[in-house]
């Protein structure tokens, strides 16, 4: 009794956490997404209309395609660059990994705007990059677009990224047993055979959790397109703040929250299974 | 070696910490300044942190308000007669979010959105009257702007702040300006131009281009309006929705027109010795109106008129106008401000000011159109 008594307590606060913080305003986003309007009367009306006029609004799909491909391009970049981090931080740097492991992370202490206001410095018409190309005179004039572009908002995501894919990563790859890779070495696998055969499928759950670690967040981001992306930097998240904020249409900005929770659910399902399936790159 | 693994954990762990502080500030921090009036600098550290909880006993004022707006050289001598009430300033960045702050049950004493939500704060029966009486400054108040804030024959909104949107051209870098709203969709500004990110701003100048009333359009007028705007996508360099981040684009040469651009960006722009023209659009200028009200809420009625009195008194609205170079809508104020200032912003131009289309009423239907559409403008490149 005394036992189940203390689990509960440990229990309670993230069950309470989770039930009142994420699932309750889920429901609440759900019901909304029923309403009619957001003021008045209207918001008293139950429809489905809203989902119609999501289903019929090519904009919508065309958008949350392209930032689903833009959020995929960042994480599988992010991941490409974390995984060497990781590797040489786990296999190779020996006792100045700590040292090293706080080198990654210093740049997460700065505020978040700080970071992207200094891409914004770097790709800026008179920022680093220009000057540096306009020296070189690989271009002959300094050009806006470096800044205000959809690939301004993917370098400064992958920037932001790559030490938050590195850590599960990391923490994935010091989970191996070394024992293991000497096992492979006995029996006559060259290092890069180790690693392809034994190190990076052990690893792969480190590099799934790694790659969802900058999905998610990047595919509702609409700070850093704000900022950077100008012109057609546009990405959903950026809609669905404009319907919560712009239009006071929070009914079809719920409509469209809970449509990228679907296809982030789908995205985990597909790569978790790929992730799981180790034994898919076991030859 | 468990003295290795250990501090390991404990580097993850402090990641795991600052990851879900940077997943706050991704979210949370949007950083748009308000439509109307970003200011100068914007705190946006402090435009989240809103008051702990909603306003309790007589010695706190809750003052839902635009970041920049919280300056003491506004208080007039408000903390002179009450130096015991903490002023908790509680910052929005755009006017839609008095109304979805007061309904989800934030208790405000003072809220300061633009007159395009006026009607609507009134309608929904969230705001007080006010008793002009009880203000020593109201008979200074532009008669005019007054009028904008009265509804149902009773004072609602008290006009404090004001301005002008128009086309603030970096002269030197084209090779016309515009001389209406309707030149801006001319191919040789094309990926030069940074346009206020707003629907409703963008429906309104292209209306105007187009020789339509903005808020009285049949559906083959608003189709026309629609496909003029979706033109203008091409000429488009970026979106802005704060003042600073169009006085860098423009400072630096990225952009070449401010679109939607207020008087105050002129005044910075000047002030950076850049060789910059506010026009005068042949449709007009439009232009933009805030002021206060009192939540219904509001448990501290008195003490709020005490504080709006402040706001409204010559030595506050000219320094409203002098360090910002934003419209006042106190007259008596006007001898305070600096008169090149006052010429600058055509402060007291009446002609230009009479043809000034400030931003009126848009119904709920209204609002989701124009964003939609606008949404479509900014996905479609």
């Amino acid at each position: 009794m005394e036992n189940r008594q203390r689990v509960a307590v440990l229990l309670a606060p993230p069950s309470l956490y989770l039930l009142f913080l994420f699932l309750l305003p889920l429901g609440i986003m759900a019901v909304f997404s029923f309403r009619a309007g957001t003021i008045g009367a209207a918001s008293q009306v139950y429809t489905l209309e809203n989902y119609q006029e999501f289903i019929q609004n090519t904009s919508y799909h065309r958008l949350l395609w392209r930032s689903g491909m833009i959020a995929l391009t960042i994480s599988c970049f992010s991941v490409i660059m974390a995984y060497p981090l990781a590797y040489y931080l786990v296999f190779r740097a020996g006792a100045k990994r700590v040292t090293l492991l706080t080198l990654l992370i210093i740049p997460t202490w700065t505020s978040y705007l700080l970071r992207i206001f200094a891409w914004k410095l770097i790709l800026g018409s008179s920022g680093l990059l220009n000057t540096f190309l306009l020296w070189t005179g690989i271009i002959e004039e300094a050009s806006p677009i470096l800044l205000y572009s959809r690939g301004a908002v993917v370098i400064t995501l992958i920037y932001v990224w790559v030490p938050f894919v590195a850590l599960p990563i990391f923490a994935g790859l010091e989970r191996i047993d070394r024992n293991l890779l000497e096992a492979a070495a006995d029996l006559g696998c060259k290092p890069w055979e180790a690693f392809l055969r034994v190190t990076l499928p052990l690893s792969l759950p480190g590099v799934v959790a790694g790659f969802f670690f900058a999905l998610i967040p990047t595919l509702g981001e609409f700070v850093t397109p704000l900022l950077v992306g100008g012109g057609q930097g546009a990405m959903y998240g950026n809609l669905i703040q404009d319907q919560f904020v712009r239009a006071l249409n929070w009914p079809m900005g719920s409509v469209m929250s809970l449509a990228m929770l679907v296809v982030v659910l789908v995205l985990i399902f597909v790569f978790t299974r790929i992730g799981s399936g180790t034994k898919l790159l076991e030859f | 070696m468990s003295g290795k693994k250990s501090s390991t954990i404990l580097w993850l762990l402090l990641v795991i910490g600052a990851l879900i502080m940077s997943g706050c500030a991704g979210t949370a921090q949007a950083p748009t300044e308000p439509p109307p009036m970003g200011a100068t600098e914007v705190p946006t550290e402090a435009a989240t942190e809103a008051p702990a909880e909603p306003a309790g006993g007589a010695g706190r004022l809750v003052f839902l308000s635009w970041a920049g707006y919280e300056l003491p050289e506004f208080w007039g001598d408000f903390k002179a007669k009450y130096p015991d009430v903490a002023v908790d300033y509680s910052f929005l960045t755009e006017s839609a979010e008095v109304y979805s702050k007061l309904q989800s049950g934030f208790e405000a004493d003072i809220v300061h959105p633009c007159s395009n939500f006026w009607k609507i704060l009134v309608d929904e029966d969230m705001v007080q009257p006010i008793d002009t009486s009880k203000l020593s400054n109201w008979p200074g108040v532009n008669k005019s702007l007054a009028k904008q804030g009265e509804f149902n024959g009773q004072q609602y909104w008290i006009p404090w702040d004001w301005g002008f949107e128009s086309v603030l051209v970096r002269k030197d870098l084209v090779e016309d300006v515009p001389g209406s709203w309707g030149d801006i969709w001319d191919p040789q500004y094309k990926g030069k131009i940074a346009i206020n990110d707003s629907g409703e701003a963008a429906h309104i100048i292209t209306s105007l281009s187009l020789g339509l009333d903005p808020w009285n359009q049949t559906d083959e007028e608003y189709a026309q309006v629609k496909s003029k705007l979706m033109e203008l996508a091409p000429n488009v360099l970026a979106y802005w929705s704060g003042q600073t981040e169009l006085d860098q684009m423009l400072a630096a040469g990225d952009a070449w027109l401010g679109v939607g651009a207020w008087n105050a960006s002129y005044v910075a722009l000047l002030n950076e010795g850049k060789d910059v023209e506010y026009i005068v659009p042949k449709e007009g200028r439009t232009g933009y109106l805030c002021g206060f009200a009192i939540p219904k809420t509001s448990k501290n009625y008195d003490l709020a008129l005490e504080m709006i009195d402040a706001y409204l008194a010559p030595e506050s609205m000219a320094y409203l106008a002098n360090e910002y170079g934003y419209g006042i809508s106190n007259n008596d104020a006007l001898p305070l401000v600096d008169p090149e200032m006052v010429k600058l912003l055509s402060l007291d131009d009446e002609a230009v000011i009479a043809s000034t289309i400030f931003y009126k009423y848009i119904t709920p239907e209204q609002r989701e159109l124009w964003t939609d559409t606008w949404s479509e403008v900014k996905t479609s490149q």
